[in-house]
């Protein structure tokens, strides 16, 4: 018999709506609302050992509550945790997805239902979701598509699209029984032979921006200066990574018209440093960027410029960052911005 | 152009001794003698100390690794352009000393951070966990620069592996292997000529690889003889990118070129090898990768494995070859590291190609790695990426692991969707 926990938010556990947001982490035996249905379809060989449910809001407030929870499922002792369906709840999405994800890391399976418009989708963290419908009223095929998926799941089956299986597919490391050099005559020797869609590592797909207006008439706007060069003040104060960078950071402008040799240094580990030490505007534009200002044809630079290393950045941390310097330079009323490439 | 017969000894026991001495599989070095080898104006002190599979140890800060070769006394065309003059490597008979490496370990400039553990969950990542390792540490001498200090280590690693193997060459050997010149093989038996294409990342100083003792900076694709590479015609002196380098070691045992001689004449032609550079900026790669195929259809190549070095940029220099490769006629593959971020879930690659799809996937960079405490660390007394004792418990990703996603194909490591913890 393989142990089921289903977690649901307060308004699926019969507590309440939005009055009962604030609900903290409760867990009770066996299957409540839309888990009685989950246990019905999946049938004898499993059972929903316990319920835990949140408040929608009190569930996204602080990654400490997500660890509460999971504290309550794995005192459950499950086989597997069922997150959902959370529809386009966005709070619910939320805590379904974050919970999957701490699951994950904890090694506890779990398998999360949510439509695909959900903005919990993108925090799984690789964590297996199935779709779902958009509300409540499409709870039965939902949870048709989640329980067929759970028994896949016990069965140590891997979901794919045919499953209903959403979101970003992680991909994992493991150990081949050959090197990858043997594997790669391998692979010739096939496509070769006609095999034209052989292939280890399947095509990337990446975001595509839609660049903003541009400004009618630059003398009147404030513009920033950014560079992924990662040059920092002589002595790398805050240690800004050379590779594989986890922040970004931002030092003053104001009050600088030039970036004086010796002040300031590039810690880029992708290129070599010489002429971007020699000459720091090589990295960071601020002197043409001060006689612009002088001369009128740009408003004002930006009092600060903001810096990250782009060497080895993972995609995940680049886009994060990119969210972060769009909030804080729009905060700042900032129309406009050079960043520089390495 | 010729044949070459590796005569191989196997490396099962070393120690620090009285004499440099091979006898019986164990290899013994007189610290002296090699710190003599190693003196160069540019250095100070230096020291060496062996460490071997299994031990509890960690070398920190690694530079390159280099096998112990010789093809007579003085080298005798061993590691060309450094050792011996040019022109003499890749035939007549080369002593190796298998199971064993000679590692530079230390602080330089753009060095970033590499990491080999002995033992643990790393140890199965990297071939210099699997040798028994001579770890040459260095101070710089007062004054000296850090161009001279590489320059001097490159130079002093070099000779104390060609003096190495010097002591085995009158030992019976374990092995012999007899390899022709690529190329120089009957045609017209139908099968197809495979060529292995090697990138080499050449983006200057503390980033450069050398080929018959010149910098490769600005080369041009060029055919090269496998049986030179053998012996040592490519040095690498590319610090970035630990998991992701190509030391010399690995030149030396290139994966490709072994994959390929190992089929030779079963169900494909080994028919030779083209080192190209990895240029810097995206016309130049793009100038490269034409160059690379029309050099391709030119030799009558058919079929092409294509391999790099270094991060995200290098993936476009393996991918516009695939490209212009396949536009030219041949059947490619490339090998690329995936780069998914720590959970996976990013795109693994950074640039694919789009006329051929057939890649290889070396492992994740990303992923996470929890290395245990060790007794001994050699190469410095910080990891200065976590700020953490070398010898202490950390949590790494792969990108540190000297080799570990070997671009050259040594390593095991693949990835494959979904979750190894429900697979």
């Amino acid at each position: 018999m393989k142990r089921i926990v289903h977690y649901v938010n307060q308004f699926f556990a019969g507590v309440g709506g939005e009055d009962s947001a604030s609900t903290p982490p409760t867990s009770v035996d066996g299957p409540v609302g839309p888990g009685r249905k989950l246990q019905q379809l999946l049938g004898p060989g499993c059972e929903i050992v316990a319920t835990v449910y949140c408040g929608d809001d009190h569930a996204v407030s602080a990654p400490a509550v997500t660890q509460e929870i999971l504290a309550l499922v794995q005192a459950a002792s499950p086989d597997l945790l069922v997150a959902g369906p959370a529809f386009t709840s966005g709070r619910y999405g939320l805590a379904c997805a974050s919970l999957a994800k701490a699951a994950l890391a904890a090694e506890l399976p779990v398998l999360a239902a949510m439509h695909d418009d959900n903005p919990g989708l993108d925090e799984a963290g690789g964590a297996p979701v199935v779709r779902s419908g958009e509300a409540a009223r499409q709870m039965g095929p939902s949870l048709d598509t989640l329980a067929a998926a759970v028994k896949l799941v016990l069965a140590g089956e891997a979901l794919t699209a045919d499953d209903g299986r959403i979101g970003a597919v992680p991909r994992t490391s493991r150990m081949s029984d050959r090197n990858a050099a043997t594997r790669a005559v391998e692979l010739l020797l096939a496509r070769l032979d006609g095999d034209r869609g052989a292939t280890e590592v399947p095509l990337p797909t990446f975001d595509h921006v839609h660049p903003a207006d541009p400004i009618d008439d630059p003398s009147t706007v404030t513009i920033a200066l950014l560079t992924e060069g990662a040059l920092v003040p002589e002595g790398n104060p805050q240690r800004l990574e050379s590779a594989r960078a986890t922040k970004w950071l931002r030092y003053p402008l104001d009050g600088h018209d030039t970036l004086a040799p010796g002040e300031y240094r590039s810690v880029h580990g992708g290129f070599s440093t010489v002429w971007a030490n020699e000459d720091p505007h090589r990295i960071l534009p601020l002197d043409v960027a001060r006689e612009l200002e002088r001369e009128g044809a740009i408003g004002h630079i930006y009092g600060e410029y903001l810096v990250t290393a782009g060497n080895g950045t993972s995609v995940g941390n680049a886009r994060r960052f990119g969210i972060e310097w769009a909030a804080d330079l729009r905060h700042s009323e900032v129309r406009a911005a050079v960043l520089t490439s390495t | 152009m010729g044949d070459l017969t590796r005569i191989i000894h196997h490396v099962n026991e070393v120690a620090l001794a009285d004499a440099t001495r091979f006898d019986g599989g164990r290899l013994t070095v007189d610290a002296a003698e090699a710190r003599r080898i190693l003196a160069d104006p540019a250095l100070g002190d230096v020291r060496v100390t062996w460490v071997s599979p299994g031990q509890s140890a960690r070398i920190i800060k690694v530079l390159d690794a280099v096998e112990p070769r010789t093809k007579g006394p003085g080298g005798a065309g061993i590691f060309p352009g450094f050792v011996s003059p040019a022109g003499t490597a890749g035939e007549g008979d080369t002593h190796v000393l298998a199971g064993a490496a000679v590692v530079a370990a230390g602080f330089l400039p753009r060095a970033q951070e590499a990491v080999i553990d002995m033992s643990g969950p790393a140890a199965p990542l990297s071939p210099l966990s699997q040798t028994h390792n001579l770890v040459v540490e260095f101070e710089p001498a007062d004054g000296a620069s850090w161009e001279d200090v590489d320059a001097a280590v490159r130079r002093g690693v070099l000779a104390l592996a060609s003096r190495l193997a010097e002591a085995a060459l009158e030992a019976d050997p374990d092995e012999v292997a007899t390899f022709s010149t690529p190329g120089t093989q009957a045609n017209g038996d139908g099968l197809p000529r495979v060529v292995a294409i090697t990138n080499l990342q050449t983006q200057g100083t503390f980033k450069d690889v050398f080929v018959n003792g010149a910098s490769f900076v600005g080369g041009a694709p060029t055919v090269i003889d496998a049986n030179q590479i053998d012996d040592g015609a490519i040095v690498s002196g590319q610090f970035g990118h630990p998991s992701l380098k190509n030391p010399t070691y690995v030149h030396q045992n290139h994966p490709v070129i072994a994959a390929l001689r190992a089929r030779d004449g079963q169900d494909l032609r080994f028919a030779g090898v083209v080192i190209s550079p990895e240029p810097v900026d995206q016309s130049s790669k793009e100038r490269v990768a034409e160059a690379t195929a029309e050099l391709c259809v030119s030799a009558g190549f058919d079929a092409a494995i294509i391999t790099k070095e270094g991060g995200g940029n290098a993936d476009a220099d393996v991918a516009l070859k695939m490209d212009a490769l396949e536009s030219a006629g041949l059947t490619t593959v490339g090998l690329f590291a995936e780069m998914a971020g720590p959970d996976g879930t990013g795109p693994p690659i950074v640039v694919a190609p789009t006329k051929a799809i057939a890649m290889v996937s070396t492992g994740n960079y990303d992923e996470r790695l929890s290395l245990p405490e060790m007794e001994v660390a050699l190469g410095g007394a910080e990891l200065e990426l976590l700020r953490v004792p070398a010898t202490s418990a950390m949590e790494l990703p792969t990108a540190v692991v000297y080799c570990a996603l070997s671009p050259l194909g040594w390593g095991r490591l693949t990835c494959a969707n979904g979750l190894a913890a429900l697979a």
